[in-house]
């Protein structure tokens, strides 16, 4: 797999649910949880992507 | 994390030393085998599956599996913690790629430095190998932080 947004999208998601599981008992707060971690991840990553668009190699 | 684990009749779970010292080190051997030991079992499977997921991902993507060198000893040395987080797996993972059970760069005038290095290279220079080596080292990481859980959880620090 080469795609980087697949690979972004799946690590973030093991990331979430591994900390949501490792923190949260409830399985509402780990939901929420695992949502907010890997909203903040790919976001991020796609957020940091958009500002180094004027910015080429 | 000030959860305590209550057992029927109210009292608080205890655990003894012995047994802390047989999960921390099934759950090095095993990931998730520690929670499973401590009777969390449905948590020792999810984690099962999430470190062991990501490093059978690292593995398929051409991860780095560190080689420790006297040069750069810090670094290398934190690569190699983050490896061999995963146990054992990591053992199997190096005699299958390297052909033995490689930790470090050995000396340049010895045999086997040139197929050890050109080893480490070819994976390197895979053009996966960037994701596959997040993917090793998450794993790792990972199992080390659940063996701080399960001491976590036996000193009733939460549930």
């Amino acid at each position: 797999m080469r795609s980087h947004f697949a690979h972004l999208t799946l690590y973030s998601g093991i990331i979430a649910t591994f900390f949501s599981v490792l923190t949260r008992r409830d399985r509402r707060e780990q939901l929420r949880f695992a949502g907010l971690v890997w909203l903040a991840m790919a976001g991020g990553v796609l957020v940091l992507a958009y500002l180094m668009l004027p910015f080429p190699r | 994390m000030t959860e305590t684990h209550p057992v029927p009749g109210g009292a608080v779970a205890e655990v003894s030393p012995g047994r802390l010292a047989a999960a921390l080190i099934v759950g090095w051997l095993l990931p998730g085998a520690g929670h499973a030991t401590l009777g969390r079992v449905r948590r020792g499977v999810l984690f099962f599956a999430l470190i062991m997921g990501s490093f059978g991902l690292g593995l398929a993507h051409d991860g780095r599996l560190a080689l420790y060198s006297p040069r750069e000893g810090f670094l290398t040395g934190l690569q190699l913690v983050a490896n061999m987080g995963i146990g054992p797996a990591d053992l199997f993972a190096r005699m299958s790629v390297y052909g033995e059970a490689a930790y470090t760069v050995p000396d340049q005038s010895a045999p086997l430095y040139r197929p050890r290095i050109e080893k480490f290279r070819e994976r390197q220079r895979s053009v996966v190998s960037a994701y596959g080596t997040a993917y090793l080292w998450s794993a790792g990481l990972m199992n080390l932080l659940l063996l701080m859980d399960i001491w976590d959880i036996a000193k009733r620090r939460k549930d």
